[in-house]
């Protein structure tokens, strides 16, 4: 007869070990974008006419398209989860692929955004590319790879769910979901940062 | 462990309608809402700030609602609240520290 305790969770918490995991790594995905907010708005407020004209340039239409196409995927990973927990495979599978739709819509309309960027030479070591446009590839960047890091195991969960058992560990789709809101969270600051709150006056840039 | 929290949706769907209410509102305030240019550097600042105040108002609710913090324990509250804070102080505390001196 096994003896192994049972610590699935942390008995002094009551808080399960994979979520506060999570939660710890998200703490430090904060402090990591945090860095480039900071480092941001700084460079913003000393070179106000290149960032107004980076930002000026900004296909804004598109960005708001994906931060509608994040939040409503933020809703289905939510209701997936709430569904799993009631045990309804059929809607969990149905929410569970909407948002592995939208983190795919995402990536498609941020590649058009980034083609556009391409034809324009603003990448970096190109001919018009500025300060701004170094923030613009690097924060998006990073945050369009976090957006890939979660298509993953939302893929494996949903494949999995058509096996003969279901999915049947809602606590782990809660603690991807924490992940994902998280992204969401990050395009929350990302969107009106880069691309709507910097007033451009029109003075010359370069 | 899974938490039953009852009938959760109808809370999601207001902070779904919420969110995507509060997003064409950052985008009306700072397409639409024109301070006077003789304002100068605090009509950006308010411009900012205003953006800022529904970005934050927007975290907060997926934060509770999304996230379920709401339904979580003080324990894990303080504990995604020490970063939280520490995230604005990083990212706009150094923004206090400038003089700002080389703006015209």
């Amino acid at each position: 007869m096994s003896t192994a305790l049972n610590l699935s969770h942390e008995p002094l918490t009551k808080i399960p070990h994979g979520k506060m995991a999570m939660w710890a790594f998200l703490a430090s995905e904060l402090m990591f974008f945090s860095g480039f907010f900071g480092a941001f708005i700084v460079l913003r407020n000393s070179n106000y006419d290149i960032f107004g004209q980076g930002s000026n340039h900004l296909n804004w239409m598109l960005a708001l398209v994906n931060t509608f196409i994040l939040i409503g995927s933020s809703l289905t990973m939510a209701l997936s989860i709430y569904h799993l927990e009631k045990k309804n495979t059929g809607m969990f599978r149905l929410f569970m692929g909407l948002t592995i739709l939208g983190a795919f819509g995402f990536l498609i309309v941020k590649y058009f955004e980034y083609s556009a960027k391409f034809a324009d030479g603003l990448f970096p070591g190109q001919e018009h590319h500025t300060v701004f446009y170094s923030f613009y590839f690097l924060m998006t960047g990073f945050h369009a790879l976090h957006v890939i890091g979660g298509m993953i195991p939302m893929f494996y969960i949903f494949m999995k769910s058509y096996s003969k058992n279901g999915y049947p560990y809602p606590h782990k789709v809660e603690t991807l979901g924490l992940y994902w809101h998280f992204v969401d969270l990050m395009w929350i600051f990302i969107f009106p940062a880069l691309y709507l709150m910097i007033p451009y006056h029109g003075a010359a840039a370069h | 462990m899974s938490h039953d929290h009852g009938n959760v949706v109808p809370s999601y769907m207001k902070v779904f309608y919420a969110l995507l209410t509060l997003t064409v509102l950052t985008v009306v305030a700072a397409k639409m809402l024109h301070f006077p240019p003789h304002w100068g550097t605090p009509g950006d600042v308010l411009h900012v700030a205003i953006g800022i105040l529904i970005a934050v108002v927007k975290v907060i609710a997926v934060m509770y609602i999304f996230m379920h913090l709401k339904f979580d324990t003080p324990f894990l509250r303080f504990f995604v609240y020490v970063p939280v804070f520490l995230f604005f102080v990083m990212s706009f505390g150094l923004n206090f520290l400038e003089d700002w001196s080389y703006i015209k």
